[in-house]
């Protein structure tokens, strides 16, 4: 349903996300991890056609038939909010301020199409499916007004108002206490026609998706089902990143990756990981292709073969 | 490692803090928040203390009053047998020297305008002691290089500005560091670079830890005891492993459940 092909975001010169492929069937759930600097939110606003002034893409995307890039903002417009849409990390500065809840949600159906009175019912349907309570006093409340939650529920009422055959989520949750976190992915993986989920905490995609993507320095990986990639990781960086994530008792070390992510346009050549891997060596100065079918890694030296 | 055994060092008894919100009527007062309800709690010389909650649950209230950096409604503070609340600025002088924080942000807790000489020298300067040459031992013993002195917060990864924040919080040679979610805006990889630094100090210095976290598992890698906090008060408390295999309150067994692991993925 989704494919891209080839994806490269550039600013000033910069390579920022490098050949980035992958494909997303309908009903599907993918996870996009990564940290800071990792190039997965430009990926991201790179499909809604959302980059930031300066940065460009090229590259193929398709949604079903239509090209996602390189086309003009006229065709792209009818495209986002319908038939893809995007959940933001922030809901406090993605609503407006200024605006009811109600009439926000609404608005993104009559800007396609939807008559004014149709959208103004709709809308509380839409709050009451993403487990508002009282969605008519709800929707005639401001953002102010609501907890950090029901706004990213609004946020989410907002993206599936039109029926969208994609949702795209960027870090829902991390502003979000544990237990609304996890109602909220409940949510998102119970309503998600098809989903890409954008998030730097392995827990969270483990919870909500069936594969991963994993990002570092602009480019996949790693990628393949969920279960594999977790349990028999091959790159050296999904590794690390595990190794991380799994808090040992107390009075052990924990396992890291030494030095930090650099800077955009400070990674090394080669493969992108070798400043930071302990199992670097010249072999690594060439850049390597992500191989494999269904679980795949780019690695010259990967973990894990039993 | 010094459990139970240790005396006490901060005794909290009955801690209640009310804000009022803004008032919306001119004949009523604004509605009272009840932000801390009767909290007691003590923690001990050498004790690793982590404190848990959600937002709105007051553990930064609490946090705030444990450092005299606001006023309980009632209840009393001890701090190493010591009454600290109710005292003017002028006489926690000592508190300051004893107790250091470190935030939860570092890009917003340190002064982009600073140099980071400046920055780890200036509760020094603010109590006025010499500084010396403890910028330089300082940033070695968070793992900087001394260069690093001379460069300014924005120059660095959000890890590198944690430990320039826990530099600063080590100049006074402090007997307690309280850190207010220090970890929760790293990244992963760096996370237990910042944990790993922090149990290596506190055992290094002998220092007594407050940490406060929303996020059970990280405290339970890092401290002995556990006080988890709900709706202004302490609902749970004991040692962090008997807390977290056998939750006794209902609000705790919530929160456990409600933490995604990666169990089942190893």
């Amino acid at each position: 349903m989704l494919s891209v092909e080839g994806l490269t975001v550039a600013a000033d010169g910069v390579e920022l996300v490098h050949d980035v492929s992958f494909t997303i069937a309908p009903g599907e759930r993918v996870g996009l991890i990564g940290e800071s600097g990792s190039g997965k939110s430009l990926t991201a606003l790179s499909l809604m056609g959302l980059l930031p002034e300066g940065v460009t893409a090229t590259g193929a995307a398709r949604l079903h038939d239509r090209d996602l890039v390189g086309v003009p903002e006229k065709r792209l417009k009818d495209l986002r909010g319908s038939e893809l849409a995007m959940v933001f990390q922030e809901p406090m500065t993605a609503l407006n301020p200024l605006m009811r809840v109600g009439a926000q949600v609404a608005e993104v159906m009559t800007l396609h199409g939807v008559p004014r009175d149709r959208a103004r019912a709709r809308a509380a349907e839409l709050l009451g499916r993403v487990r508002l309570p009282h969605p008519e006093q709800v929707a005639r409340a401001y953002p102010h007004q609501l907890s950090g939650g029901q706004r990213q529920r609004v946020m989410l009422a907002i993206a599936l108002a039109n029926g969208p055959d994609l949702l795209i989520c960027d870090e829902p949750t991390t502003a979000l206490d544990v237990t609304v976190q996890k109602q909220m992915l409940d949510l998102i993986a119970e309503v998600a026609p098809a989903l890409l989920f954008i998030t730097h905490d392995l827990a969270v995609v483990a919870s909500v998706c069936e594969r991963v993507l994993v990002m570092y320095g602009g480019r996949v990986v790693e990628s393949g089902p969920i279960r594999e990639v977790f349990t028999r990781p091959r790159h050296r960086y999904t590794e690390g990143l595990l190794a991380a994530s799994k808090l040992t008792p107390r009075g052990t070390r924990l396992p890291t990756i030494a030095g930090s992510v650099p800077a955009a346009g400070t990674f090394p050549g080669g493969c992108v990981f070798r400043n930071r891997c302990p199992h670097a060596d010249t072999t690594c100065e060439q850049a390597p292709a992500l191989t494999g079918e269904g679980h795949a890694h780019a690695c010259w030296h990967p973990a894990d073969r039993g | 490692m010094p459990t139970h055994a240790g005396t006490p060092l901060i005794e909290a008894s009955g801690l209640t803090r009310v804000y009022h919100r803004p008032r919306t009527s001119l004949t009523r007062p604004g509605e009272p928040v009840h932000a801390l309800r009767g909290v007691s709690l003590t923690i001990r010389k050498g004790e690793r203390f982590g404190i848990v909650g959600e937002s709105g649950s007051g553990k930064s209230t609490l946090l705030r009053l444990l450092c005299a950096l606001d006023r309980p409604t009632a209840g009393s503070i001890r701090f190493d047998g010591r009454e600290i609340t109710g005292l003017p600025e002028r006489r926690l002088r000592f508190l300051r020297h004893s107790l250091q924080i470190v935030f939860q942000d570092p890009m917003s807790s340190l002064d982009p305008r600073m140099r980071v000489r400046d920055l780890v020298a200036e509760p020094l300067v603010a109590l006025g002691e010499p500084v010396g040459d403890r910028v330089t031992e300082l940033l070695d013993a968070v793992g900087l290089p001394a260069t690093a002195a001379g460069r300014y917060p924005h120059q660095f990864s959000g890890g590198q500005r944690q430990r320039i924040a826990i530099a600063r919080a080590l100049a006074p040679r402090p007997k307690v560091l309280v850190a207010d979610e220090p970890v929760s805006a790293l990244d992963v990889s760096v996370r237990g670079q910042i944990l790993n630094l922090l149990a290596d100090l506190v055992d290094e210095l002998g220092l007594t830890l407050v940490f406060v976290s929303h996020d059970l598992s990280v405290v339970r890698h890092v401290c002995e005891t556990v006080a988890v906090m709900n709706d202004g008060e302490i609902v749970e408390t004991g040692a962090v492993d008997d807390v977290w295999a056998e939750p006794r309150h209902a609000y705790t067994r919530t929160l456990l459940q409600a933490v995604p692991t990666l169990e089942g993925f190893r």
